[in-house]
C-alpha cells in the first residue's frame, strides 16, 4: 500500500472513477511573468471515496480543485466528471454543472448572512428550482446535528455550526462530487474532527465522493486516500492514511 | 493622518465616483441657474439699452389726475409741444410718437389675440427702433409688425396684412419689416403694428403724441438737453434721459429674471437636498466597510479625534473637488442653456449674447457642494469614531452589513412628527381655502417627510415584505433580492428616500393638476353648460365695446340653437362682484349643483351667492346681502349658495336688481347653447356667420377652452417634470452607488452563489431586482405622500375641489421607477457578474 507512482489505479476496474484529470496544466500569466500553478497533473478520484489533497503552500491544491470544480478553466489538459469533459464546456454549461452535479464547502464564508441555516441549506435546490425530498433534508440535517438551529442566521451560529450547515448544503443534493477547500482550516481541532467525521461518514454511508484540500495531517487521516502535490505536480499517493504516515510523507516532500 | 487620508481616498476613488457625480449634478444645477439668471438679466439690459442708445431724451405726457374725465382718452402732447422742443437750441431733432390701438387681423379676418394690437409710428428723425428684419415702413401701404405679432399671426416680410382703422374698416398693408420692441411693456403682451408717421395718424385712434424722442445738439450734454426740454413742456411731463429710461426698463426686466431665477433655484435646492442624501449614504456605507481599517488605525494609536478629522478631511477633499467640477459644468450648463433657451425667453435673438460669469455663482456652487458634503459626512464620521477598536477587528465578515432593528427613539420621533403633521393637516382642512391653507399644507408635508425619514427603515421593511411576497414566488433570484434589500433597511431607506423626494413632488403636482382639470370640467359642465361664448376683444383701458344686439338676434333665429343669453357684470362699491344673465333660465342654462338652495329661485329681491363670496360677506342661505352702487342700493335674500369655482363666483341677481344698480353696464359675454345632438361643425358655421361682420368679437368654444386649459396644465407638467428630472437622476445615481458599494462588499457572496450554480444572467437579474425593489419602494412612498398632500393642497387652494387620481401618470411614474432601478443596477450588476469566482473566493 506504499505507492510512489502518481498514476496507479486504486479503484476497482468495474466502477469508472467519478473524476478523471489528465495532463492538467494551469499557467497564470500576469504581465511578463508567468506561474505554472499546475504542471501536467494526472489523477483520478474513485466514486464513493473520500480523498485528501495535500502539499506545501503554493503547490497548486486550490488551483487543482478550482479546475476540477469548473470554477476556473485550465490552460491545457482535461478534466472529466463522469462522462462530461469540463474543458469543453462554456461558462453557462459550467454553471449548470456546478449547480446540478457538484457540492462545495469552503474554508470560510460559506453561508449567505441574510439567510437562515435552513435557507442556506436549501439554496442550491432553490437556485436549481429542484424539489427537495423532506425526508432527505431531515436525514442530512440529522446527520450533521443541526435540527435545533435551522432558523438561526449564520451570525448566531458558531464557526463549527456554520461549517456543518455548509456540509449539509453540499450533501443535500447528492452531487457526483463534493469539493472541500480546507473545510476545517478555521476550526479548533475538536470541532474540525466532527466535520471531518461527517464527511467521512457520508462518503461511507451515502456513497458520496468527497475531495478535500487540507494542510492538516490529522484531517487528511480521515480520508481513504491522500494525494500529494508539489510545484504543480502530483508527487505522491497514499491509501488508508494515518496522521503519522501523512506527516512522514510531508516531511519527505519538503526535504 | 493627512497622508493616510489621501492614500485612503486614492484607494476608494472608484467607490466615490458616483458620489462625486451626485455632487457635481447638484452643484452644476445651482451654479447653472445663477449663471443663467445673470446672463439673462444682462441680456435683457443690453437689449433695452440698445434701443435707447439712439435716443438722448425721452418725454412722456403727464399722468392724468385721478379726478379727470376718463372719457378724455390717454394723455398726449400736442403738435405745439413738439414744435417747441424742435425749436430749442439744445436739440438737433425731435420726433413725436403716435401710439394707440390698431387691431391686426389674422388670416381668417378675425382680430389677433385677446387684446387688440398696439399701433404706433416708427421712423422719423429720431428713430428709437430699427427693423430686426426687413426695413421700417415708409409708404402709405406699408407696415412693420412686432416680432410677437408676426409670430402669432404667422406673418413674414412681404405678406399682406389687414388692420382695422379707428372706424373698424379693414385696410391692407404690405409687411416691410419686423421690429423687436423688446421689453416695452405697452407692447410686449399684445404685439404691435408700426406705420410711417402719416399712416399712423390715420390708422391709430387718438391724437397727439404719446412720447417725444429727442436727439441733443452736437456738444450739448444730455442733462442740459433734458432740462431744456422739460422747460418747454408741461411741468408735470416726465422728461428723462434715454439712458435713465433704459435703466428703469432694464431693472423691471431684471426683476422678471430674478423671479425666474428664484423658481429655478427652488428646483436646484431640491437637487442639492437629494445629492445630500446620496452623499450621506455613500459615506455611511464607506464607513461601515472601512470599520476594520479604522479600528486598525485606532489600534495602532490613532486618537478618536484623528479618525474623525480624517473622515471629515476626506469629505472636504471630495466635496471641494466635486464642487469645483460641478461649478465648471454649471457655468457651461448655464451658458449653454441660455444659448439654447434664450430664444424663448428673450425675443430678438440678434442681440449678441454676452456670457456673464460672476463670482457669486461660482462661490455659491463651491460652498453649497462642499458644505453639503461635509454635513452629510458628519454623522458617518461620528459613527466611525465610536467603533471600539477590538470589536471591529473581531467582527466577522458574515456579520458585516447586517443591521436589524430601528431604534425606539427613531420610531418615537417619527410618530411625534406624523402626529404633528396630521394635526396641521386637519387644521388646514377645517379652515378656508386660501394661501394660508396652502402654506400649512406645505409645512405639514415637510414635517411628515422628516417623519418618514426617521422611520424610513421600518417603511422599507414593511413595503419590501409586501412587494417581496410575489417576488419570492419567482424563485431563488427574487428571494435573494428581497433578502438582500431587507438585510440593510437603513441603506435601502436612504437610497430610496432620495427618489421619494422627486416622486412626491411630481405626484403632488399631477394630483393637483388632474384634480383641477376634473373640477373645472365638472363645474363648467354643470354650471355653464354652454357650447360657445362670444365676448368683445379686451381693451387695454378696460372699456370694452358691448356686443351688438344683432349678433344675439341672428343666433337666436337659428334652429340649431336652443338658447342664447348674455351676462353682465360689475363690481359694487364694496368690490363685491355682481352678475346677471339676461335671457338665461337660471338652473337650466346656468347654475346647477348648488351647495345649498336652488338658483332657479332667483328673482327680483333675491340672489345666489358663490361659496367664497358668501364666506367673505358672512352670509348664508336666507340671509340678506346688501349691494350698493353710485346709482342705487338693493337688499337681496340669499336663495342659493353655488360652488365658487364654476363661473358663478360672485352675487348672481335678477336683471331688474342688476339694472337698478348698474343701469349702464351692457352685455359682456354672450353664451350660446345648442340643441342636444347638434353637429359641432354646423354649429361652428352658424356662430361664425353671426360674428362675420364683427371681426373684433372673440369666439370661444367650450371644447377649446377646455383644451386650452389642458394644454397649459400639460406644459406646466412637462416643465416641472423636467426640472425635477435632475433630482430624480441624482437619486438614481444614489441607488446605483449603493448597489455598487454593496456589490463590492458582497464579492464573496456573489462568488459563492456563482460557485453554487447561479448563472451570470441570474446574478445580474438578482441585483437588478434588488435595485428595482429599492426604487419601487421609493416611488410608491412618493406616490402615496404626493397623493395625500396633493389632495390636501388642492382642497386648501380651491373650494369644492374634486379629487382625481392621475392613474395613468402614476402608473407611468412606477414604470419609470422600475426602469430607473434597472438602469441603476446596470453597471454594478455587470461588474458583479464579471468578477472571477476564484479571485473573489481567495480575497478576504
Ligand atoms: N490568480 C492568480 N494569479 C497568479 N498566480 C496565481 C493565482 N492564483 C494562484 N496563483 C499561483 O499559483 C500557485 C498555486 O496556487 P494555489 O492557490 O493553487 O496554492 P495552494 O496549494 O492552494 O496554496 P495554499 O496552501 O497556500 O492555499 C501559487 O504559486 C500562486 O502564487
Ligand atoms: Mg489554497
Amino acid at each position: 500500500m506504499h505507492q510512489t507512482s502518481a498514476s496507479v489505479r486504486t479503484d476497482p476496474p468495474q466502477e469508472p472513477p467519478a473524476v478523471v484529470v489528465r495532463a492538467l496544466t494551469k499557467v497564470y500569466s500576469s504581465g511578463g511573468s508567468s506561474v505554472r500553478a499546475l504542471d501536467g497533473v494526472d489523477v483520478e478520484f474513485a466514486r464513493g471515496a473520500f480523498t485528501a489533497i495535500m502539499g506545501p503552500s503554493g503547490s497548486g491544491k486550490s488551483t487543482l480543485m478550482h479546475c476540477m470544480a469548473g470554477l476556473d478553466t485550465a490552460t491545457s489538459g482535461s478534466v472529466r466528471l463522469g462522462r462530461t469533459d469540463l474543458t469543453t464546456l462554456t461558462d453557462k454549461q459550467l454553471t449548470l454543472l456546478r449547480r446540478d452535479r457538484i457540492g462545495f464547502v469552503f474554508q470560510s464564508f460559506n453561508l449567505l448572512p441574510m439567510l437562515t441555516a435552513e435557507q442556506n441549506i436549501l439554496l442550491p435546490a432553490q437556485i436549481a428550482r429542484r424539489r427537495v425530498d423532506p425526508e432527505r433534508l431531515a436525514h442530512v440535517v440529522g446527520v450533521v446535528g443541526l435540527d435545533d438551529r435551522l432558523d438561526h442566521l449564520p451570525s448566531r451560529l458558531s464557526g463549527g455550526q456554520q461549517q456543518r450547515v455548509a456540509v449539509a448544503r453540499a450533501l443535500l443534493g447528492s452531487p457526483e462530487v463534493v469539493y472541500a477547500d480546507e473545510p476545517t482550516g478555521n476550526l479548533d481541532s475538536r470541532t474540525g474532527a466532527e466535520i471531518l467525521a461527517f464527511l467521512r461518514d457520508s462518503a461511507r454511508t451515502m456513497e458520496q465522493t468527497v475531495v478535500m484540500v487540507t494542510h492538516d495531517p490529522v484531517a487528511a487521516s480521515y480520508a481513504d486516500r491522500v494525494v500529494f502535490l508539489r510545484d504543480g505536480r502530483l508527487v505522491d499517493d497514499l491509501a488508508a492514511p494515518t496522521a503519522q504516515t501523512v506527516l512522514d510523507r510531508l516531511v519527505g516532500l519538503e526535504a | 493622518m493627512l497622508r493616510t487620508t489621501l492614500a485612503g481616498l486614492r484607494a476608494h476613488m472608484g467607490r466615490l465616483a458616483t458620489t462625486v457625480l451626485a455632487i457635481v449634478l447638484g452643484v452644476a444645477f445651482t451654479t447653472g441657474t445663477l449663471v443663467f439668471t445673470d446672463t439673462l438679466e444682462r441680456s435683457f439690459a443690453t437689449q433695452v439699452m440698445g434701443s435707447m442708445e439712439r435716443v438722448d431724451v425721452i418725454a412722456f405726457p403727464p399722468e392724468p389726475d385721478a379726478g379727470t374725465d376718463p372719457e378724455a382718452g390717454p394723455p398726449s402732447f400736442g403738435t405745439a409741444a413738439l414744435e417747441e422742443v424742435r425749436g430749442l437750441s439744445e436739440v438737433t431733432a425731435a420726433t413725436g410718437v403716435v401710439f394707440g390701438t390698431a387691431p391686426l387681423l389674422d388670416s381668417d379676418g378675425r382680430t389677433l389675440g385677446a387684446f387688440p394690437t398696439a399701433g404706433t409710428s416708427v421712423g422719423g428723425d429720431v428713430a428709437r427702433y430699427e427693423a430686426a428684419e426687413g426695413r421700417l415702413p415708409e409708404g402709405d401701404d406699408e407696415v412693420a409688425l412686432s416680432t410677437l405679432s408676426a409670430e402669432q399671426g404667422g406673418f413674414t416680410v412681404g405678406d399682406t396684412v389687414s388692420v382695422l382703422d379707428p372706424g373698424g374698416e379693414p385696410h391692407d398693408f404690405t409687411v416691410t419689416g419686423l421690429i423687436e420692441f423688446g421689453l416695452e411693456q405697452s407692447v410686449s403682451y399684445r404685439g404691435a403694428v408700426a406705420f410711417a408717421f402719416g399712416t399712423a395718424e390715420r390708422m391709430v385712434e387718438g391724437d397727439g403724441f404719446a412720447e417725444i424722442h429727442v436727439r441733443a445738439a452736437e456738444g450739448v450734454p444730455v442733462e442740459r438737453a433734458v432740462t431744456a426740454v422739460a422747460g418747454v413742456l408741461d411741468e408735470a411731463a416726465d422728461v428723462r434721459s434715454g439712458q435713465e429710461h433704459g435703466e428703469s426698463l432694464a431693472s423691471a426686466a431684471g426683476a422678471d429674471a430674478a423671479i425666474m431665477g428664484t423658481a429655478l433655484l427652488l428646483f436646484a435646492a431640491v437637487s442639492v437636498f437629494v445629492s445630500a442624501l446620496v452623499i450621506h449614504n455613500t459615506f455611511a456605507i464607506l464607513v461601515a466597510q472601512r470599520q476594520r481599517e479604522m479600528a486598525l488605525l485606532r489600534c495602532v494609536g490613532a486618537l478618536r479625534g484623528q479618525v474623525f478629522r480624517g473622515m471629515l478631511l476626506e469629505a472636504l477633499v471630495v466635496g471641494l473637488a466635486a464642487s469645483a467640477l460641478g461649478t465648471a459644468v454649471g457655468v457651461g450648463l448655464g451658458l449653454g442653456g441660455f444659448a439654447l433657451g434664450s430664444e424663448y425667453v428673450v425675443s430678438g435673438t440678434d442681440t449678441p449674447i454676452e456670457p456673464v460669469v460672476e463670482a457669486v455663482p461660482v462661490l455659491a456652487g463651491l460652498l453649497v457642494g462642499t458644505l453639503v458634503t461635509l454635513v452629510s459626512a458628519l454623522v458617518p464620521a461620528l459613527r466611525a469614531t465610536r467603533v471600539a477598536p477590538l470589536d471591529a477587528l473581531r467582527s466577522s465578515a458574515v456579520a458585516d452589513g447586517l443591521e436589524k432593528g430601528v431604534g425606539r427613539a427613531r420610531v418615537a420621533v417619527g410618530a411625534a412628527l406624523f402626529l404633528a403633521s396630521g394635526a396641521v393637516l386637519a387644521l388646514t382642512l377645517s379652515t378656508e381655502a386660501g394661501t394660508t391653507g396652502m402654506a400649512l399644507v406645505v409645512a405639514s408635508a415637510m414635517v411628515c417627510f422628516v417623519g418618514v425619514l426617521a422611520v424610513s427603515p421600518l417603511l422599507v421593511r414593511g413595503t419590501v415584505r409586501v412587494l417581496g411576497w410575489p417576488l419570492r414566488r419567482l424563485g431563488a433570484v427574487g428571494s435573494l433580492a428581497v433578502d438582500n434589500t431587507l438585510r440593510s433597511p437603513k441603506r435601502a431607506a436612504t437610497a430610496m428616500i432620495a427618489l421619494t423626494v422627486g416622486a412626491t413632488l411630481i405626484t403632488g403636482y399631477s394630483v393637483i393638476s388632474s384634480s383641477m382639470r376634473v373640477t373645472m370640467d365638472a363645474q363648467l359642465a354643470e354650471q355653464f353648460p354652454v357650447d360657445y361664448s362670444i365676448s368683445p376683444q379686451l381693451s387695454p383701458d378696460g372699456e370694452e365695446a358691448p356686443i351688438p344686439d344683432s349678433v344675439a338676434a341672428e343666433l337666436e333665429s337659428s334652429p340649431l340653437i336652443s338658447s342664447v343669453f348674455t351676462s353682465r357684470s360689475a363690481s359694487d362699491e364694496n368690490q363685491v362682484f355682481v352678475e346677471t344673465y339676461p335671457g338665461a333660465e337660471l338652473g337650466t342654462d346656468i347654475g346647477n349643483g348648488e351647495v345649498e338652495g336652488d338658483i332657479g329661485d332667483v328673482g327680483a329681491g333675491s340672489a345666489a351667492v358663490g361659496a367664497g363670496t358668501a364666506t367673505e360677506l358672512g352670509v348664508g342661505l336666507g340671509d340678506r346681502v346688501e349691494l350698493e352702487s353710485a346709482e342705487g342700493r338693493v337688499s337681496l335674500t340669499v336663495v342659493a349658495i353655488v360652488p365658487g369655482s364654476g363661473g358663478l363666483s360672485g352675487v348672481t341677481t335678477s336683471v331688474t336688481d342688476f339694472e337698478s344698480l348698474f343701469p349702464e353696464v351692457g352685455a359682456g359675454y354672450l353664451y350660446v347653447r345648442a340643441q342636444d345632438g347638434t353637429d359641432l361643425k354646423e354649429l361652428t358655421e352658424v356662430v361664425d356667420d353671426a360674428v362675420a361682420d364683427h371681426p373684433t368679437l372673440q369666439v370661444a368654444s367650450a371644447a377649446e377652452i377646455r383644451s386650452e386649459f389642458d394644454r397649459v396644465l400639460e406644459t406646466m407638467f412637462l416643465v416641472i417634470s423636467g426640472m425635477l428630472g435632475l433630482a430624480i437622476l441624482i437619486a438614481v445615481f444614489g441607488i446605483s452607488n449603493t448597489m455598487a458599494l454593496s456589490v463590492l462588499e458582497r464579492r464573496r457572496e456573489s462568488a459563492l452563489l456563482r460557485a453554487l450554480g447561479l448563472s451570470k444572467a441570474r446574478l445580474r437579474r438578482m441585483l437588478g431586482a434588488e435595485a428595482v425593489l429599492v426604487s419601487l419602494v421609493g416611488a410608491i412612498l412618493g406616490v402615496a405622500l404626493g397623493t395625500l398632500f396633493g389632495w390636501a393642497a388642492g382642497r386648501s387652494a380651491f373650494d369644492g375641489m374634486l379629487f382625481a387620481l392621475p392613474a395613468v401618470e402614476i402608473a407611468g411614474f412606477l414604470a419609470a421607477a422600475v426602469v430607473a432601478g434597472l438602469l441603476a443596477a446596470l453597471m454594478p450588476a455587470r461588474r458583479a457578474a464579471r468578477t472571477s469566482i476564484t479571485g473573489a473566493l481567495a480575497s478576504e
